[in-house]
């Protein structure tokens, strides 16, 4: 007696249909299962005997047998309890076959059933080939805030049973969940002086530059880089999802929070954490979990340089290929770099208050730690000095609220144009004054500018032109540009 | 390295301050000896940014001056005063403590080169190929202290060759400036000392320039104007808005615009004036 259903394997962030087969034979009492699963899978077989047993239904004391198709795709997680545990009550004709559903779910051993990561990735399939999907109901809603799915949340096993011997019909299904919006509650405000630091805040969070800043501990360097979720745009609902996806292949449960994900690995993560990896089916790393949202990566100059060149790619192509025993798998990662490193190994380069007693080639080494491809992402590359003590008794800077406003409108103009000013290349039209470009050349015939500085001061340029709302960059909007700009290796 | 001359005393282009000594030595010079006025900048080796700066700026001020700026091609001070001269244009004489041909500290070969190229002279007592050994660089003090009008003292701590200079100076009779310092940094007691014996104190580069105005008479050279918008010692960018009073997205405009027109420039994370 044969049948079969449909859950759910997350391959890089996106939903693939898994065909749970459950033969019940004439042999012997066994219970095999076979698919490639992990250990967790593998381990699903007592929960669902267990689960079957306390639902008051009678578990099949003959040969069964479950695969996981395609065998070849690895599966892991917990989420396989359910489908498996009623694949199997429909080839024992407990109840009818439901080959035309999704499942997903973790069993207890008591039979309810619980949130695993996959639900939203049920969501995606019941949307994409319209059949009706199975999740926990403590997820149901946030499974049928994908548009098109049909969801039925199920509190345990009997539950489902139930559902499925009184057909679908008989029950309504899950509305969508409300999107949330979790607290950015670190505000702007909080930060006294700093006027420069924050100007560059602002104009990397409105043109999604990547920011690097620098300075003496103890300046704010962290404080300032954790306040730029409050400034940036909320996501759109389908970028939620595309960001909640990949927490969940990462085994993460992020619901369909707009507001992007900010992702502060430490130093001594290794490649794996902050690109993706691990054995089997690979994993999302940082990169991707900051996917939409922010990768900070405080104390740069600390982390190894081979971890540091692995997220180049990323960087360049927005997404990361993991590559894996025949199969390679992409990730999406397509996040805005944040960094923040001390000025040298003692702290006090350039810090007038105490001197640095780092000797020149200490210096110069450090600084050689952030490799020339790397430092050349940074459209801006800022100084942030400590704060004088007598500022401190100054008025509360501006909210974010505030910031955020002005970064929603410049965002606004760029997406009319087509693309965050991060990706603009050198040959595009920035709409720049006559003004504004023959300042661009004098500071290249200065020898103030590289050329590719001088793409990096233009995109900048472009950003605070979109701050103020105009659709001209100016000489003036050009010059702040050229201010900005900074240097991390030393002359 | 073999185009260089022997000068004899009382020969042409010979110092005429080297007179003044007990024994005026023969010279090795490479490069040509000028008759303009000479003032020695000179410091310790081991120099604070607040030391570089200003020694730096002091070589640029006299350059402009048209005087001639005299050091030794030491690490720290010296060659801070070469660079500020050099930046200039003007003319800069390194007197050494080895022979004319053995460059120390063999990381300064740049600068040498570089003031040879200009209008400069390296010169030493020793022949060539003489090492550098210890104690040949107070003696090669006495030369610095002899050749100039005035001394500069930058930065100097409680020991060390300045202070030997600046005394060699004093006893020939040249006026001696210091530049004074906080009087808990270590690197700034031997001016600090100097001025308490009686050296002029440098309140700033202009006070400098009226006192050696008094000794040296009308400098050769009209001086531009010189740029106050930035501190001589420079400025972090991000100090700009509270100096000049103003948002900082105003201070980043007016930066860019003081760049392109070549008033100010940056060195790592700080403005310079130029």
């Amino acid at each position: 007696m044969y049948a079969a259903t449909t859950s759910v394997a997350l391959v890089g962030g996106e939903a693939r249909s898994v065909e749970v087969q459950a033969h019940v034979g004439r042999q012997t009492e066994a219970f095999k299962l076979s698919g490639l699963p992990d250990t967790a899978v593998r381990e699903a077989k007592d929960r669902v005997r267990a689960a079957v047993i306390s639902a008051g239904i009678r578990f099949p004391n003959r040969t069964v047998t479950v695969n996981l198709a395609p065998a070849d795709l690895p599966k892991g997680g917990t989420d396989y309890d359910l489908p498996i545990a009623l694949g199997i009550l429909a080839a024992s004709r407990e109840i009818p076959n439901l080959r035309h559903a999704v499942v997903v779910g973790e069993l207890a051993l008591d039979g309810a059933v619980r949130a695993g990561a996959n639900a939203l990735g049920a969501g995606v399939l019941s949307a994409r080939h319209q059949v009706p999907c199975l999740v926990a109901s403590a997820v149901a809603t946030e499974a049928a805030s994908i548009p098109g799915a049909t969801v039925y949340g199920v509190s345990s096993l009997a539950d489902a049973v139930d559902l499925l011997r009184d057909g679908l019909e008989g029950r309504a299904p899950a509305r969508p969940g409300e999107q949330i919006a979790s607290d950015r509650a670190l505000d702007l405000a909080d930060i006294k002086g700093q006027g420069m630091a924050r100007r560059a805040l602002e104009v990397a969070a409105a043109g999604g530059h990547h920011l690097l800043l620098h300075g003496p501990p103890g300046a704010g360097k962290t404080m300032l880089a954790r306040r730029m979720i409050g400034i940036l745009p909320r996501l759109e609902p389908a970028e939620a999802i595309e960001t909640a996806m990949l927490w969940a292949a990462a085994g993460r449960r992020r619901g369909l929070d707009t507001t992007p994900p900010f992702r502060s690995p430490h130093h001594t993560a290794s490649k794996a954490a902050l690109v993706g990896g691990g054995s089997g089916n690979p994993v999302p790393g940082e990169a991707s979990l900051a996917h939409r949202g922010v990768l900070f990566l405080d104390e740069l100059a600390e982390f190894p340089r081979g971890h540091l060149d692995t997220l180049r790619q990323p960087l360049e192509e927005g997404m990361v290929s993991v590559a894996r025993r025949g199969m390679s798998v992409d990730f999406p990662a397509s996040f805005q770099l944040l960094a923040a490193t001390n000025p040298c190994p003692c702290g006090f380069h350039g810090d007038g208050r105490r001197p640095c007693d780092c000797r020149p080639a200490l210096l110069s080494r450090y600084r050689s730690r952030i490799s020339g491809p790397l430092l050349d992402r940074f459209d801006l590359i800022v100084r942030v000095g400590r704060v004088e003590a007598s500022e401190y008794g100054g008025g509360a800077g501006e909210a974010s609220a505030e910031v955020a406003g002005r970064v929603d409108r410049a965002r606004t103009a760029q997406a009319a144009r087509g693309q965050v000013n991060r990706h603009l290349p050198p040959s595009a039209d920035l709409f720049e004054s006559p003004g504004a470009k023959t300042l661009v050349a004098t500071a290249i015939g200065n020898a103030l500018l590289t050329a590719r500085g001088a793409d990096r001061v233009r995109r900048v340029a472009r950003t605070i032109a979109d701050l103020e709302g105009v659709e001209q960059v100016d000489e003036e909007h050009m010059a702040e540009a050229i201010g900005l700009r900074g240097e991390w290796r030393d002359d | 390295m073999t185009d260089h001359r022997l000068i004899r005393p009382g020969e042409d282009g010979y110092p005429l301050g080297l007179f003044d000594l007990e024994s005026p030595p023969v010279l090795y010079v490479l490069g040509e000896t000028s008759t303009a006025p000479a003032v020695a900048v000179v410091g310790t080796r081991r120099s604070t940014r607040y030391g570089t700066s200003l020694a730096q700026a002091f070589g640029r001020t006299l350059a402009d001056s048209g005087w001639t700026t005299v050091s030794g091609l030491a690490r720290g001070i010296d060659v801070a005063a070469h660079r500020g001269t050099l930046k200039s244009g003007g003319e800069a004489v390194a007197v050494l403590g080895s022979g004319i041909d053995v460059i120390y500290p063999a990381e300064h070969a740049g600068m040498y080169h570089e003031i040879l190229s200009g209008n400069g002279a390296v010169m030493s007592e020793y022949p060539p190929g003489t090492p550098p050994d210890r104690w040949r660089f107070p003696a090669r003090n006495r030369l610095i202290a002899a050749i100039s009008s005035a001394v500069v003292v930058v930065e100097a701590g409680q020991k060390g060759g300045a202070l030997i200079t600046a005394r060699l100076a004093a006893e020939l009779g040249r006026p001696v400036f210091a530049v004074p310092g906080d009087i808990d940094r270590p690197s700034s007691t031997g001016c600090n000392l100097l001025i308490r014996d009686g050296a002029f104190p440098v309140l700033w580069a202009e006070d400098l320039m009226a006192e050696l105005e008094l000794v040296l008479g009308t400098p050769p050279r009209e001086r531009g104007k010189t740029n106050s918008e930035i501190p001589v010692t420079g400025v972090a960018v991000d100090d700009l808005p509270e100096i000049w009073g103003c948002t900082p997205p105003e201070a980043l405009v007016r930066l860019a615009r003081l760049e392109i027109a070549g008033d100010v420039r940056r060195s790592g994370d700080l403005i310079l004036p130029v």
